[in-house]
């Protein structure tokens, strides 16, 4: 299964589930990364992490380790 | 009776999540006459202010900390939730106030709807609803108020168009006050957090489908903007009508480019590096200059006696030492505050993150850091942007070890003494090389700190990067500047007071017993008899006694007792490290000329039991290296204590560096000896 992590430039996802054994995954849905959201890689920075990924018409930025556990459909 | 009404004042607490328009609307209501207040025991602050009296409410407001949420994490987070239900010094909020970013609704609404079901006695006020009719939508205050079971008011933070909708709710909620039980405020249901976080959502998600409104539907326009308008609506709609902000988007597509985006985030921090040290220096200069002419007037107009000297050197020269720093710490919070309102810091954050997290830092860290090449006390204070608490100390407690600027008369002074007379761009390069080598160890003890870090912060916190990239905008340059002006305001009042005290330690240290010399002093400018005075003074005092006293430890690397009394007093601040050496040498004269005589009396000296050459290239490089590494600064130790709320902190940052300071030099000059360089 694919993540948001994983996600290339200007790629949308829709996303499946939140990986709930993260220790961040109640930081990321508080940031509003819930099932059936769509999500757009936007940008990387120059070390490939974090990524910018727009949610609900913000930007977060967010490690990749994190964004892992956007599990994507 | 006074007492009595003073209790029932009502206590009206600002809550949002960040960038939600929450400090612009404490701005509006309280004007800039706030005060901080810490929340015991912590680091965690909060603005309170009466609400301005032309707005006719006799209420108390507080501005609480940025959440996203009731459920807090870290331990940060878990004093600012607590403090919600119930703050230690103010009581149970009779009214809450949270701005939501009706950009935004989707994901703000989370903690208005967290705490209506938590029991608060909640007014939800939508802001930046001006940027939302931009994108040509509105939202029905009434249908969200009927939503969510709570007053929804809009209010405009720029044209004030709203307010007086709001403070009308706000009176009449206040009259009503008697219907609110505070008793039946809950604690939040923190057991399965995250299904309910996601039961929360599914509600808002139905709610936007009702309120969210096309602004003038019928309104008549031209074909080509209707084209326009259609384009917009139709991708924003497609995407359950929330998608990203377009000027920012396009801002980003340069700002957040992978190669030339970091190009000019390094520009950009580059420029914020440079100008708190040459927009800042000319001020500093003139704060140094007032404090000394201040001095010196005291010392001619008053008969000379200790209590001459302790308002003259103890209390002028000490507040000076305070003083110095407020034009680094004002011009640093004023560039970094501009830059945070504009959007434009969290982005730098994010291009920085990935190296710093390698040594156990964060992203929000290299702001401190830069700032610390400036001056370690404006950097440990920006510290507090960095939400992670084993971060945060990690890099307060790296921040010492950055080449401060106070460090570059003695780098000056050294290098001088070190290079032939004709080669003068050698000098350049070494202190090139001296920056270089800071940034290179304080890289490598951040890296060995972060191994012991379990044992030295006891904070348990799991690293994370999770950042809004907020709006781009234009700064507002008022809420920039008050802000800016309670920053410096707490440093002056927080931290002056110990550095104070601290410097009248010093002064006492170097001034006593032999306070009145009994010297020949004829023929003498009124300025060398004061400099002969008082050099005869450090001599004898008790400052020289610790000197002495700690010239065993002084000579394996090469030093003496006069360099320890420099060293001890230079504690005081690093700059007085050269005047205290030209005092410990005898160096009399008072003007221009006194570096070059300066020079030439280091170039003589000798350690008095062996009677070899005291400052030779080994010892002298020994001594700069000993600057690089070693937390000689009072000022910092004052603010890493406060920062931290704690003294284990700042003791373990003096006790390692010291000793690292002294470690580094032993290496260094017997290393350059065994190599022959003597």
């Amino acid at each position: 299964m694919r993540t948001a992590a994983e996600l290339n430039y200007g790629e949308i996802g829709i996303i499946s589930e939140i990986d709930s054994s993260h220790p961040s995954s109640k930081r990321i849905i508080e940031h509003g990364f819930t099932p059936g959201q769509t999500i757009e890689l936007i940008n990387k920075s120059i070390f490939n992490d974090p990524i910018a990924v727009s949610v609900r018409g913000t930007l977060i930025a967010i490690r990749k380790c994190e964004a892992g556990c956007i599990k994507l459909k | 009776m006074k007492t009595n009404v003073d209790v029932q004042i009502p206590l009206i607490t600002l809550v949002g999540p960040p960038n939600s328009g929450k400090t612009t609307l404490f701005n509006i209501l309280s004007g800039k006459n706030y005060k901080t207040v810490n929340y015991p025991g912590s680091t965690v602050e909060y603005y309170t202010s009466r609400i301005l009296s032309r707005y006719n409410i006799n209420a108390e407001l507080l501005d609480s900390p940025g959440i996203v949420s009731l459920i807090p994490e870290s331990p940060d987070e878990k004093v600012a939730v607590d403090s919600l239900y119930s703050h230690p010094k103010l009581g149970v909020p009779d009214i809450l106030l949270t701005t939501v970013d009706s950009c935004q609704l989707s994901r703000h609404l989370l903690l208005p709807k967290q705490l209506i079901s938590a029991g608060f006695n909640v007014i939800v006020v939508l802001t930046m609803t001006d940027i939302l009719a931009k994108r040509g939508k509105k939202v029905s205050e009434s249908k969200l108020s009927k939503e969510l079971n709570c007053d929804v008011v809009i209010v405009n933070g720029r044209s004030k168009k709203g307010l007086e909708n709001l403070l009308e709710i706000i009176n009449s909620k206040i009259d009503r006050l008697n219907e609110f039980d505070k008793n039946k405020i809950t604690a939040y249901n923190s057991g399965e957090n995250n299904k309910t976080s996601l039961g929360i959502f599914y509600e808002i998600e139905e709610i936007l489908k009702k309120v969210y409104e096309p602004l003038n539907p019928d309104k008549k326009i031209d074909l080509v903007s209707a084209n326009k308008e259609l384009k917009v609506l139709k991708e924003e709609f497609s995407n359950d009508g929330f998608s990203p902000d377009e000027l920012t988007l396009k801002i980003d597509r340069i700002l957040l480019h992978r190669f030339w985006g970091f190009v000019i985030f390094l520009l950009v921090m580059g420029l914020t590096f440079t100008s708190i040290f040459w927009l800042a220096r000319p001020l500093m200069i003139l704060v140094d200059e007032l404090f000394t002419d201040l001095n010196s007037l005291v010392v001619q107009n008053f008969k000379p006696g200790w209590f001459t000297y302790l308002v003259s050197d103890g209390i002028i020269s000490g507040t000076g030492s305070v003083l110095v720093f407020v034009p680094q710490i004002f011009i640093l919070f004023l560039v970094l505050g501009l830059l945070e309102d504009s959007g434009y810091l969290a982005r730098g954050a994010m291009l920085i993150d990935k190296p710093l997290s390698k040594i156990g830092l964060n992203g929000r860290s290299f702001v401190p850091m830069i700032s610390g090449y400036a001056c370690a006390i404006p950097a440990i204070i920006a510290a507090r942007t960095i939400p992670n608490r084993k971060e945060r100390l990690l890099t307060i407690f790296i921040i010492p070890l950055m080449s401060c600027s106070a460090r570059l008369p003695v780098y000056a002074l050294l290098i001088a003494y070190l290079i032939p007379k004709d080669k003068s761009w050698l000098g350049g390069i070494i202190l090139g090389g001296i920056y270089l080598f800071s940034i290179l160890t304080s890289v490598v003890v951040a890296f060995v700190i972060n191994k012991f870090r379990k044992k030295i912060f006891t904070a348990e916190e799991s690293s994370s990067f999770i950042l809004e990239l907020p709006t781009y905008k234009l700064p507002k340059l008022s809420s920039v500047i008050s802000h800016t002006y309670n920053s410096s305001k707490q440093y002056i009042f927080r931290a002056g007071p110990i550095i104070l005290g601290f410097s009248l330690v010093l002064w006492f240290l170097t001034y006593f017993p032999h306070i009145s010399p009994q010297i020949e002093t004829n023929g003498m400018s009124l300025g060398q008899k004061q400099n002969v005075e008082r050099s005869e003074r450090l001599e004898k005092s008790y400052a020289a006694d610790l000197g002495k006293f700690i010239e065993p430890i002084m000579l394996p690397i090469g030093m003496d007792w006069r360099i320890g009394v420099s060293l001890i007093s230079a504690f005081a601040a690093r700059e007085v490290f050269v005047s205290s050496l030209a005092l410990t040498f005898k160096v009399t004269t008072d003007d221009d000329q006194s570096q070059n005589t300066l020079l030439n009396s280091l170039r003589e000296a000798k350690i008095q039991s062996t009677g070899e050459k005291l400052f030779t290239t080994a010892t002298t490089a020994g001594l700069i290296v000993f600057f690089i590494f070693a937390l000689q600064c009072l000022s910092t130790v004052a603010v890493s204590r406060k920062e931290t709320g704690g003294w284990k902190i700042p003791i373990l940052q003096v006790l390692i560096f010291t000793s690292l300071a002294y470690i580094m030099t032993f290496i260094t000059v017997n290393g350059l000896r065994f190599f022959g360089v003597q």
